[in-house]
């Protein structure tokens, strides 16, 4: 060729995560799912390795979510009212291949379910489908300080990914993380600094930078989206060009932000294509997991995973 | 209007104020001066006091607590005056006010009391929260004296803005201007009275400091300040009579200000340039003034380039629990063993400590990093007996007050750790952010000058590690006190040095990091420690 | 490679004559460096100084108009890899393709649907930008698709045609409105080239490698045509990201002149799902002109919207009509809380006082764009510029109470908010994030 063309070669790799363990790693999942591991940006095949395609899991609650809209019930028919029973249709019909379970009926203000009472429902979700889980907390922090450490034991052995861990609030979920023996999730506010100070905080606690996933905290298309777009860019040149406190794969919880749009209510076709497309670009930016709600819009992007890395 | 005699204790200073004042107000009025960082918002909890006798109307807050209430405790800025009041104002909400005699580091030689010459003058650096102020024969060109005060205006907040905001208010500038003089004319007649000068042969005064604390010196609105882009005032004059600016020395002799650059970097940022003599260099230099302003310049014989880095007052032991000056008994020194956490400490002429200046908490974030009490974030996050929570977040306890004799433990929590962060973070960004514009490394940089009221001592070690100065070869770091204080002294000893001061001042290019995201990122980054970059301190480890 | 502010300073006169408007020549180099002035501001710049500088600031990617007249759109003039690096300056194109051979009334119903795709957001008008004519049929049928689309629509227009004859006509009935041409190719370039020349259009150039591509601009060039618009066909999406990087690439970082155009991707999907987040990638990365074939509002508003993203300035941050929003059902008692007009400011409050279910207003003030402290510290949220916003709102004829509540990290300002406004003065969380459970204590 006479135009020499523009190679980009980078010394950092994102760290390898996996989620779940099977019997012969102690655990009772049937699959486990793995992600980051890619020392090229989003996209670029040729430039480098990207050996794990972005993965979708399927957000369901601990209780029926109260503020969904009707286009994202309907999807699940009548299974949302029974967590069981939702979480078996998103595998068993949905094929889902990672669930992400939020603990939202333990919140003081919807329900405020013990942690006994949470942990009994993590083992009986584990008993129900053989998935890798992510369990995050309702967002309370002092409730979530209760309520993550017994779902941690409930699912000890299970390599899930716990969250959310944030600045002022991480002490408590890395300590479990630590002793059951799974990863964690760091929430950073759309912060580049914040994702890189408490993956430093965390792992001087013990935890190996290779247990920690980076929620960069995102906002739907048209709601922010660009922020946490060029923060997770930034964030993955970063890593890629040699720093190991950033160089965690990403997890962006699209289905949350893309159904509080008010563009997401308009129609059924409109709602998939705003969580859709606020997956997509992620994808672009570096986005390694994503938790979405409509399996439709699930369908959609993993069409197009599997579009992009056809070749 | 009613009137009602209001008695301060234990000064025993009676006022006669109106109703409805306040009981801060009138305590100014009655020259005794309360702690006030909020300069009268009622949200910094610091001016405290306990009404003895008489009536007051207090307006609700969260900060006195239900047993502070039950022995009469207030908030002097939110409590007004409804009857002949006695007052006792607690130690703890008076400011510092005494004037301390500090050795300066300087070339000239210090010459004792009692000389019979005729011709003398001052040089001052007025800073936000400190004001020195140094007496010069100009025959001999020898120095007599040095003495430093807290700035009283001080009372009206603490950062410029504040009082900006102040000077706005009626008779707010008035109050401002008062402040300040009343400070110089302090320092002033006690160094003339020390060295037997008569005050009529002291001729000339100059001035360098922001351009805030000069605006305030000549009673000039400082409102513009704020707006962008600043532009110096054309009626700024160059020299005037002393006594026009309220200050007490021979009735014909004039007072002068180093010119400034911009509303936010100042003469004193000038007459730092001209001691640190970087103007002259060959090879790249950066001049690091870690006061509440944090001016910052990058440079050498071919440019200058400058910012603010709007610091606050934490280094100069301003908004801190247990913070003062550098002066007599304060912990400026500190060690702390890792295994049980007791603390070793050393204070200014070994007096038993009051509490901690700057280059103490250098020493003791440095420290509580190497010793694991806290985390890199600043959060402390082991427990033992020196460790407990208070309304600031977690507590340690550097000296318990039976050792001491004191009233109070000397201590740090997580809100002065936070601040303390704040402050260097603000200077080591703004350092940041000057070498980065010029699309050059920290590395092309030669020469480190560290300016600043840090006494006699500051840990350059110490500094590096808690991210405030960059780390950089320590052969490259020369400190050298007080370089405002310095440069106005040369100026008051020679016109050459007052021609130069103009040509810095027009040659200087100023950067704005009010506006500049660039900035604000670098600062965020900053706010860790040593920084968020590991990488930019390979040789600091914990 | 670019010149830093401190290369330029060595180059200026060094005087700080201030003739330029700033007060030192390194202070105008450092403009300079940034492209936010021109040199012709020096009057005392040097002639090899001149020519040095001049280089420097032309636009490694070459600024093309399309159409003409108020619906002309500019694409190129790029100057970043990543927009945090500063920003993407011109928004990337959105057209849509539509074939000769449907029906006269089919172009007519697709064209007026086309021209209705309009929409609002965070207070910036969202627009489509041209249509394309892609000829399957005959050149008699191209002329008659050309004449309708004349007549019913404004939108610059796109004329896809490898018919030289059928496009030299249709290009002499719509020069007017200075059609695009698609495309020059190896087999066709010098009579692409002629025409392009002769009615001064926009050309684009086709080829499957950025060799052959940088080898036909080159020859344009010869032949006068520097109007240009690279496209390398019709490939999978990995590959066409991997040619739009890199023509990007060789722009920026190798001053490739004859790869400094913008580029053109278009999208070859039926699904409209898999068309609109197809497109999307190519907005994001680097495409300067996107040509879809689905028109449903639904699919355009997502594609437009995430053009709007990704063309935001990030140092001038999106703002929201400074004004009073009502959140859910509101009534006389609602509570009123005020933020900045800085869109994320906003949109995050406005999150979490839905989450609360509790109906409140809110208010945003005129901050332009800055948040809460930022703006405190400007004097663009203090006490007046509150109080302003109040008595302009229109908030006291729509609450029969009197408190306000600002954020925490501005309680400094509750004393004189409160003596100015007459209003009573409540201080709330510091971080959004605290509103929900700050409602329910209220009520």
């Amino acid at each position: 060729m006479e135009t020499q063309l523009v190679l980009e070669k980078w010394p950092g790799v994102v760290s390898t995560v996996i989620i779940g363990a099977k019997k012969e790693a102690g655990g009772s999942r049937g699959n486990t799912v793995t992600i980051g591991g890619q020392n090229s940006l989003p996209l670029l095949f040729k430039e480098g390795a990207i050996p794990h395609k972005p993965k979708i899991a399927f957000e369901i609650w601990d209780i029926a979510p109260q503020d969904w809209p009707e286009e994202l019930i309907s999807a699940y028919a009548g299974a949302i009212n029974d967590p069981l029973a939702w979480a078996e249709k998103c595998v068993n019909e949905f094929k889902a291949e990672l669930l992400c379970v939020k603990m939202q009926g333990t919140h003081p203000d919807f329900g405020n379910k013990t942690p006994e009472s949470a942990a009994k429902f993590i083992s009986l979700l584990l008993n129900k489908v053989k998935v890798p889980l992510i369990i995050t907390g309702s967002g309370d922090d002092a409730k979530d300080n209760l309520i993550l450490p017994a779902c941690s034991e409930a699912a000890r052995g299970q390599r899930c990914l716990l969250g959310c861990a944030v600045q002022d609030n991480y002490k408590t979920l890395v300590a479990s993380v630590l002793a059951d023996g799974h990863s964690i999730i760091a929430e950073s506010p759309i912060d580049i600094n914040i994702a890189k100070q408490l993956n430093i905080l965390i792992s001087d606690m013990g935890l190996n930078l290779e247990r920690i996933v980076i929620n960069p905290t995102i906002g739907a298309l048209g709601y922010g989206l660009e922020y946490a777009y060029s923060i997770m860019e930034r964030a993955r040149l970063a890593a890629l060009s040699g720093d190991k406190t950033l160089a965690s794969p990403f997890i962006c919880f699209i289905g949350q932000e893309a159904w509080k749009a008010k563009e997401a209510r308009v129609s059924v076709e409109q709602g998939i294509i705003w969580e859709s497309l606020t997956a997509t670009s992620l994808i672009q930016s570096g986005a390694d997991l994503l938790i979405m709600r409509h399996p439709c819009a699930a369908q959609q992007v993993n069409n197009y995973i599997e579009k992009l890395f056809k070749e | 209007m009613q009137k009602f005699k209001v008695t301060f204790l234990p000064d025993h200073l009676t006022i006669t104020a109106e109703k409805d004042k306040t009981v801060l107000a009138a305590a100014i009025s009655a020259g005794i001066y309360l702690n006030s960082n909020c300069a009268g918002d009622g949200t910094c909890g610091r001016c405290k006091v306990i009404v003895n006798q008489g009536q007051v109307k207090s307006q609700p807050n969260g900060i006195i607590t239900a047993q502070e209430k039950k022995n009469n405790v207030y908030l002097a800025c939110l409590t007004t005056i409804q009857s002949d009041l006695e007052i006792l104002i607690p130690d703890s909400s008076r400011m510092d006010k005494d004037i301390q005699t500090d050795s300066l580091r300087c070339d000239a030689t210090i010459e004792p009391g009692d000389t019979p010459g005729k011709n003398f003058g001052f040089c001052f650096d007025i800073g936000t929260t400190t004001i020195s102020g140094q007496l010069v024969n100009l025959n001999s060109k020898k120095i007599l004296g040095t003495k430093t005060a807290y700035n009283q205006q001080a009372a009206f907040g603490s950062d410029v803005i504040t009082r900006i905001v102040y000077a706005a208010k009626t008779g707010g500038l008035e109050k401002l201007h008062n402040a300040l003089s009343g400070t110089m004319n302090q320092i002033i007649q006690e160094l003339v009275s020390e060295h037997k000068v008569d005050l009529n042969a002291v001729n000339r005064i100059v001035c360098s400091g922001n351009t805030t604390m000069m605006h305030l010196l000549l009673s000039m609105d400082p409102a513009h300040i704020r707006r962008q882009p600043y532009v110096p005032p054309a009626n700024f004059p160059s020299v005037l009579r002393a006594a026009e600016a309220g200050i007490q020395i021979n009735p014909q002799g004039l007072l002068s200000c180093v010119p400034g650059v911009s509303g936010y970097l100042g003469g004193d940022a000038i007459a730092g340039v001209l001691s640190s003599g970087i103007y002259q260099k060959e090879e790249l230099c950066i001049l690091i003034d870690i006061g509440t302003n944090g001016e910052i310049v990058l440079g050498n014989r071919d440019f200058l380039v400058a910012c603010a880095g709007s610091a606050g007052p934490a280094f100069e032991g301003s908004g801190v629990t247990s913070g003062m000056r550098a002066s007599s008994g304060a912990i400026q020194k500190v060690s702390i063993n890792k295994n049980d956490f007791s603390v070793k400490y050393s204070t200014i002429q070994d007096k038993l400590p009051r509490g901690i200046c700057g280059s103490g908490y250098i020493d003791l974030l440095s420290e509580m990093l190497a010793s694991g009490i806290i985390d890199k974030s600043g959060k402390i996050k082991v427990t033992g007996k020196r460790i407990r929570s208070s309304d600031n977040g977690g507590e340690f306890v550097v000296c318990f007050k039976e050792e001491i004799q004191a009233q109070a433990d000397i201590v740090i929590n997580e809100a002065d750790i936070e601040n303390l962060k704040r402050s260097k973070g603000a200077i080591y960004s703004a350092c940041a952010i000057l070498v980065k514009h010029l699309a050059l490394e920290f590395s092309a940089i030669s020469k480190i000058f560290i300016a600043g009221g840090f006494g006699t001592y500051l840990d350059i070690e110490k500094a590096i590690r808690i991210g405030l100065l960059p780390d950089l070869e320590r052969s490259k770091f020369i400190f050298i006190g007080n370089s405002s204080l310095a440069g106005s002294r040369e100026i008051l000893l020679s016109s050459q040095a007052r021609r130069m001061a103009d040509a810095l001042a027009s040659k200087m290019t100023y950067f704005e990091l009010s506006m500049d995201s660039e900035y604000m990122e670098e600062y965020s980054q900053a706010l860790f420690f040593p920084h968020t970059d590991l990488a930019k301190f390979p040789t600091v480890k914990f | 490679m670019a010149l830093s502010g401190l290369d330029i300073y060595k180059l200026l006169p060094k005087t700080n004559c201030r003739q330029c408007g700033l007060a030192t020549c390194l202070a105008f180099a450092m403009q300079l460096a940034k492209k936010t002035l021109a040199i012709e501001k020096c009057p005392f710049i040097s002639p090899e100084a001149k020519t040095i500088l001049e280089a420097q600031a032309m636009p490694a990617i070459k600024l093309i108009t399309l159409g003409s007249k108020e619906s002309k759109f500019d694409i190129g003039n790029e100057t970043v890899m990543f927009r945090h690096e500063e920003k993407f300056r011109n928004p990337a194109g959105v057209g849509f393709i539509i074939e000769d051979g449907l029906s006269d009334s089919e172009i007519r119903e697709r064209l007026r649907k086309i021209n209705q795709l309009k929409f609002e957001r965070v207070g910036q008008q969202l627009s489509v930008n041209l249509v394309a004519l892609k000829q399957n049929k005959d050149a008699s049928r191209y002329l008659e698709a050309v004449k309708l689309f004349l007549d019913n629509t404004t939108l610059p227009i796109m004329l896809m045609s490898n018919d030289l004859i059928a496009l030299k006509q249709a290009v002499i009935i719509s020069q007017e409105r200075k059609p695009l041409l698609y495309s020059a190719q190896q087999e066709n370039f010098a009579q692409m080239g002629a025409l392009a020349k002769e009615f001064q259009l926009p050309l684009v150039v086709t080829a499957q490698d950025i060799d052959q591509l940088s080898r036909l601009t080159k020859e344009l060039n010869g032949l006068g045509v520097s109007e240009l618009i690279l496209d390398t066909g019709i490939k999978p999406l990995a590959d066409k990201i991997w040619d739009l990087t890199q023509l990007r690439r060789q722009a920026l970082k190798r001053s490739n002149r004859a790869l400094g155009y913008p580029t053109l991707a278009i999208v070859e999907q039926t699904d409209p799902y898999l068309e609109a987040m197809e497109a999307g990638a190519y907005i994001a990365k680097y495409a300067g002109l996107v040509l879809i074939k689905g028109w449903s509002s639904w699919e355009v508003l997502s594609i437009l919207t995430l053009r709007q993203n990704i063309y935001t300035d990030p140092q001038k941050p999106l703002q929201i009509d400074p004004k009073l929003y009502s959140i859910g059902q509101v009534n006389r008692d609602s509570p009123v809380l005020v933020t900045t007009n800085f869109s994320l400011s906003y949109y995050t409050v406005l999150g979490e006082v839905e989450a609360s279910k509790i109906p409140a207003y809110i208010l945003s003030v005129d901050t332009q764009g800055m948040s809460v402290l930022t703006a405190w510290a400007a004097e663009k949220f203090n006490a007046e510029a509150i109080t302003k916003s109040l008595e302009t709102c229109g908030v006291k004829e729509v609450i029969r109470h009197k408190d306000l509540i600002i954020p925490g990290y501005v309680a400094m300002i509750s004393g004189d908010l409160q003596d100015q406004s007459g209003f009573r003065i409540i201080v709330g969380p510091k971080e959004a994030a605290g509103i929900p459970a700050f409602l329910k204590k209220l009520n």
